[in-house]
């Protein structure tokens, strides 16, 4: 029961940050047509700067020398003790690294919003970002000056961790809990904050705002042939999508406990790719749904290693892992053979507007929209012969 | 202020792609509230005369004047802020939106169009029931109205045509650039489409400029005609003179 509890939160927690990073994407790809193959870029630098934060503000916070952040041995024991006991230092410090994650996205997505929108074809922009998320992990990793090199920055630990600490101690239990309840508080938060990135989405999806996302997507001349400022659109969304990444990236570090590049591999960035394309682009619900199957499919992998590891000694634990990125990738090619648009296809754009034309549509014995409907059929008869009257009017000339 | 007689004025627009000239100098101008044809044969340069125009094509030289102000390099969103709209040859419609979403994109003063307004409906909700009335009115008035909840790629070609007129026509442009509005639609749809300019432009005075193969039905509606030949106007006029012109028959019309 306690196990499932656990379980439940884990994969809560997980399916929360996928769920966030998917709408971004799906924001900025499915609706907008911007191909951002660098999107960990974004998640990672969310989780980073979240992370430089907490080492920085939590022993100032507490008057304490802040010194190497690096050091496992001095600054990271602090830094556990604040977070355990003091919760009015952990949550303010929580709070301060999201936001902090949110700008670091939105100003990255800005800087690189500018040669990305400079390229005509789209497709040279998702390589621009691609390369940008590689040098990203490549400078975390060699410039151990700003987040500890390939150690990553460790220590970072649930805002809510006293949660347990004072529950233990007191009356109220008087032993251990047995369960996580840092953690299930944490998985609850995450999710909520999936809720409001949804109801963003949402409601931006659903506004003219949206109708002017498509418009750029479908097609960038004639968007700006009908007076749509296309690169401000493109640069706008860009950040959107960027913030909401790095608002994953804030909330996964303080999950896991410690920023470190491996975590920020293009590899996240295709899996996410793959939630948006299962689920259906440019469709929230369906970004919901494909990132839920996705979730399912990697801590399935990684929970049944687990079991299996345990039974079976000489069982390695990432014959599983790799497995689960082969069964993305079949996943991919099954879902572009026979269902490319994703399981819950694109919506029209809901908006008052459609009240309107849906209202004469159900007045059903209306002699008028009946007689618009046999112009049509006019219109659609007399369009076969047009190639050949077409010829007939050059001959007569 | 008092408005000029002519809306557009080019002057001396040169457009060169390498070696080939396909723009040499081109100076004309087009009367406010008029229908005004632009015809020659194919590969004249009436397509990248009208890209020039509108801001698509990059650089060019000479002078085009809109409305009393000089529009050269302006991007073409800000060109057609100004109130100069635009088709294009083979209809580019929005394929992933609805028929009414196409023809809703272009309203003006959308607020809804900010992100930090579009997720508060209460801000842009009365704005956009106005326009769907608007686009209601424009779709009926062009026969598209039944069609509002179809995907654009999923209605026929003319159909097509007419969902790209509407498109701009929202817009309540000043003057509109129509790249052959009706290449491969059927004789009478042709007719209906033109007999709709001309009433668009007797009600509302919007000027029209018009690239247009189908001589008949084009010559019936427009008040002057210009005629294109190898980048350079060899003649302009109205549709009964330049008919009996002979450099005009030589070049285009044939015997």
């Amino acid at each position: 029961m306690v196990d499932l509890i656990d379980l439940v939160a884990t994969f809560a927690t997980f399916y929360g940050i996928y769920a966030i990073l998917a709408i971004s994407l799906n924001l900025e790809y499915g609706y907008a047509g911007q191909p951002n193959f660098g999107q960990v870029l974004f998640y990672g630098i969310g989780a980073f700067v979240a992370a430089i934060a907490a080492a920085n503000l939590l022993p100032l916070f507490a008057r304490l020398p802040i010194g190497n952040i690096c050091n496992v041995h001095t600054s990271f024991p602090v830094r556990l003790a604040i977070g355990s006991n003091d919760p009015g230092i952990a949550i303010p410090v929580w709070i301060i690294g999201l936001v902090l994650a949110m700008i670091a996205g939105g100003i990255l997505g800005l800087f690189l919003s500018y040669p990305a929108i400079r390229v005509k074809e789209e497709w040279y922009l998702s390589m621009i970002l691609l390369v940008a998320a590689e040098a990203f992990v490549t400078i975390f990793q060699n410039t151990p000056q700003l987040a500890c090199g390939i150690f990553g920055l460790d220590g970072i630990q649930n805002p809510f961790y006293w949660v347990s600490n004072t529950y233990s101690n007191s009356s109220f239990a008087s032993t251990e809990l047995g369960f996580d309840l840092p953690g299930i508080i944490y998985a609850a938060i995450i999710m909520a904050f999936a809720g409001i990135c949804y109801l963003v989405a949402q409601k931006l999806a659903n506004s003219p705002y949206g109708r002017l996302l498509k418009s750029v997507r479908d097609d960038k001349v004639a968007a700006e042939s009908l007076g749509k400022d296309v690169a401000k659109v493109r640069r706008q969304i860009m950040i959107i999508g960027s913030i909401m990444a790095g608002l994953a990236g804030g909330l996964y570090v303080f999950y896991i406990g410690v920023a470190v590049t491996d975590d920020y591999v293009p590899a996240v960035t295709f899996t996410i790719w793959v939630m948006m394309i299962l689920g259906g682009y440019a469709n929230n619900k369906g970004v919901l749904a494909g990132a839920a199957a996705l979730t399912l499919l990697q801590r399935g992998s990684v929970e049944v290693s687990l079991i299996l590891q345990a039974s079976f000694p000489g069982f390695s634990s990432n014959v599983l892992i790799y497995l689960e990125y082969v069964a993305e990738a079949v996943i991919l090619i099954l879902l572009l053979m026979y269902r490319p648009k994703g399981l819950i296809p694109e919506t029209r754009i809901e908006t008052k507007a459609y009240q309107l034309f849906d209202f004469r549509k159900r007045d059903t014995p209306d002699p008028s929209s009946k007689q618009e409907t046999q112009e049509t059929t006019d219109v659609s008869d007399s369009k076969g012969k047009s190639a050949s009257s077409n010829i007939d009017e050059n001959v007569a000339r | 202020m008092v408005q000029s007689e002519y809306i557009l004025n080019l002057e001396n627009i040169s457009k060169a792609f390498g070696p080939i000239r396909a723009v040499d100098g081109v100076s004309l101008s087009v009367r406010r509230g008029s229908i005004a044809g632009l015809i020659g044969p194919n590969g004249s340069g009436k397509s990248t005369l009208f890209n020039v125009i509108s801001g698509t094509e990059g650089k060019f030289s000479g002078s085009v004047v809109f409305d009393g102000k000089r529009i050269n390099g302006m991007p073409s969103h800000k060109i057609f802020a100004l109130g100069l709209g635009r088709t294009f040859q083979t209809p580019r419609l929005f394929t992933g939106m609805t028929v009414l979403e196409n023809v809703m994109l272009a309203g003006k003063r959308q607020e809804g169009e900010n992100p930090l307004i579009a997720p508060f409906p209460e801000r842009w909700e009365s704005g956009e029931e106005d326009l769907a009335r608007r686009a209601q009115e424009q779709m009926k008035a062009l026969e598209i109205s039944q069609l509002y909840e179809k995907n654009s790629s999923e209605i026929s070609g003319g159909q097509m045509k007419l969902l790209q007129l509407a498109n701009v026509l929202i817009g309540d442009p000043k003057m509109l650039l129509l790249d052959e509005p009706t290449a491969g639609v059927a004789p009478r749809l042709a007719q209906d489409i033109f007999a709709s300019i001309e009433k668009h432009c007797r009600e509302t005075g919007t000027t029209f400029f018009i690239i247009e193969h189908r001589l008949q039905v084009l010559f019936k509606h427009v008040d002057h005609v210009f005629v294109m030949h190898q980048g350079r106007i060899i003649s302009e006029g109205k549709p009964d003179e330049i008919v009996k012109n002979q450099e005009v028959i030589d070049a285009y019309l044939g015997e």
